[in-house]
């Protein structure tokens, strides 16, 4: 070990070693537990058991018609991928005008940024769920139940932080590039085509990503505004496990590979874009 | 002087005033009308009942539930800064394998919340996996007494990585110089643990307490997943009491005076965080 790691080291080594042991097994219990009991059958889940009796794939197979999971995940993937790509677009284009440009009001609506993250989901669904069931009484147009109304309600909290994540990436942008564009006469729109949006493209796709990673988070929502024939991952997830109690032999097992099943798709954003994500992370909570 | 084009603004702008001022303004508005299933259907012609919600709502359990809410939230951010700290404290230092731990102590944080809830909820039954360990055949977690604490550790589980994170990038902002400092006094770790690097940590440390803080505040999922609608009293927070009101007892006027009420409390906390969190662009910032 070298000296400089010396003198930066923080905490004695064996304190160290102690303290990271105690934490990995702390997170690591409930992920072997979800892996050991997907593996296991029903009844040996049901009964407390933490290493299988014997192994098998079964609940993998079998999960997929005791629960509605693939139009869960279909209905998931659709609104949340709609929700992904239009809070980025329209995130960036509305953070580009308020870090270049000041303008009153321009504080206020930052500060509704991220302000807005922080307002209980419930305050919002309410008049969501108020208006979209008028819809039908007033316009005749039946909302409440469909994929476009749960996109519509996912763009609540999805478009203040994609544009949130976008004002925090542009403000570091340099303007040198743009200054230089506009003195060879590009208007705004070509600059936000050809330099803006090239430039900033991972944001872009971080911005993305966490719309994302919020719809298909979500429960709140997709409880009171889909039908069984629209609800999302989630509420299937949900409703499936909230069945298990009460009945004869609750099916735990296959419950277990339903949630790790629900689980694959982010993690596997998470792996593919791991160094971008971890930053935004702490750009503003997004659980 | 060039021409501001402000009119970029106009999508985005119009789309989040149609999705959430209106949204907002409307359930100020049903927060003081009579609302319910019945007058749903013509919601515009709703009785006008003033603060008839609010003063009913105090009777219904309201106070019960802000006070399980903020000591769940607050006993939740204490419980997960030393954790959060400590986590931070020991992936400082490279050595092999750190890449790896750093994953590890991710994946609370990664795994969608509903997932996490469902893997606790199977393993908190009477006779499940954490009875089983603990030897307490058949005690209760998901209902009862009980589940205030277990709602307290899964969300623990689920959310000290959110302090590790804002921990660690403060500790990366420690110059090395401070460290040689302090190595050329002799000062052993404690001290120099307690004196010269927490010290650094007490701001960002907090600005992510604030964070989680609402966060803890707001969780529905957590709760709604684990104990289901209607909850326990015990777990009653505030979301899943607005949430019931409005969803199941269809009561939507008194749902929106607490979901309002909701709203004021978190205000303190929000308040704090929009003081302390770098809203504007540096110096050069915008033009006009």
């Amino acid at each position: 070990m070298s000296a400089s790691t010396e003198a930066t080291r923080l905490l004695p080594r064996p304190l160290i070693v102690t303290l990271t042991a105690v934490l990995c097994a702390i997170v690591l219990a409930p992920i072997l537990y979800i892996v050991l009991a997907s593996l296991n059958s029903d009844v040996g889940v049901a009964s407390g058991e933490f290493w299988p009796s014997s192994f098998s794939l079964d609940s993998y197979s079998r999960v997929w018609t005791t629960a509605d999971l693939a139009t869960g995940i279909v209905n998931s993937l659709l609104v949340c991928a709609l929700t992904a790509v239009a809070s980025a677009l329209l995130g960036t284009t509305t953070a580009y005008v308020l870090v270049r440009y000041t303008f009153t009001g321009r504080l206020t609506i930052l500060r509704g940024l991220v302000g807005l993250q922080s307002i209980p989901g419930t305050l919002m669904l309410l008049p969501v769920f108020v208006l979209f069931s008028s819809a039908g009484n007033y316009l005749g147009l039946t909302v409440i139940g469909t994929r476009w109304g749960l996109f519509v309600a996912y763009l609540t909290f999805a478009l203040p932080f994609s544009t949130w994540v976008m004002v925090t990436y542009l403000r570091g942008l340099p303007r040198e590039l743009e200054e230089a564009a506009r003195t060879e006469g590009a208007s705004t729109l070509v600059i936000l085509r050809r330099i803006i949006i090239p430039l900033s493209l991972p944001a872009i796709v971080v911005a993305g990503i966490f719309a994302f990673l919020l719809g298909w988070n979500d429960v709140l929502f997709a409880s009171v505004l889909t039908r069984p024939d629209t609800h999302t991952a989630a509420v299937a997830l949900q409703v499936f496990g909230s069945s298990q109690e009460g009945g004869a032999v609750p099916v735990y097992s296959q419950m277990m590979a339903a949630a790790l099943i629900c689980a694959v798709p982010v993690v596997v954003l998470y792996l593919v874009f791991q160094r971008y994500l971890v930053g935004g992370l702490t750009t503003g909570g997004v659980k | 002087m060039r021409q501001r084009p402000l009119w970029l603004l106009a999508p985005g702008g119009a789309l989040m005033i149609l999705v959430i001022l209106l949204p907002l303004g409307l359930a100020g508005w049903i927060s003081t009308i009579d609302l319910d299933q019945y007058t749903l259907r013509r919601w515009v012609q709703a009785p006008f009942i003033g603060l008839g919600n609010y003063t009913e709502s105090l009777g219904s359990g309201l106070l019960h539930s802000i006070w399980i809410s903020v000591s769940f939230a607050v006993l939740s951010t204490l419980a997960t800064i030393p954790i959060g700290i400590a986590a931070a404290l020991v992936t400082q230092n490279a050595y092999r394998g750190r890449a790896l731990v750093r994953a590890v102590f991710l994946i609370p944080y990664v795994l969608p919340s509903f997932v996490v809830a469902t893997v606790w909820r199977t393993m908190l039954q009477p006779d499940g996996v954490v009875n089983n360990w603990l030897g307490a055949d058949g005690s209760l977690w998901l209902s009862g007494p009980r589940s205030y604490w277990a709602l307290i550790l899964v969300e623990i589980w689920a959310a000290w990585p959110f302090i590790y994170l804002m921990a660690l990038a403060a500790l990366q902002s420690v110059d090395h110089e401070v460290h040689e400092a302090s190595a050329v006094d002799g000062a052993t770790w404690w001290p120099k643990l307690t004196r010269v690097v927490l010290p650094y940590l007490r701001g960002p440390v907090l600005l992510a307490c604030l964070l989680a803080t609402l966060n803890h505040i707001n969780n529905f999922t957590l709760p709604f997943v684990l104990f289901g609608a209607p909850a326990p009293d015990d777990v009653n927070v505030m979301p899943m009491l607005v949430y019931v009101t409005s969803f199941q007892s269809l009561r939507f006027g008194l749902s929106a005076a607490m979901a309002v009420v909701s709203l004021i409390i978190i205000a303190i906390p929000l308040f704090a965080y929009l003081r302390a969190v770098r809203l504007d662009v540096h110096e050069e910032g915008g033009r006009r």
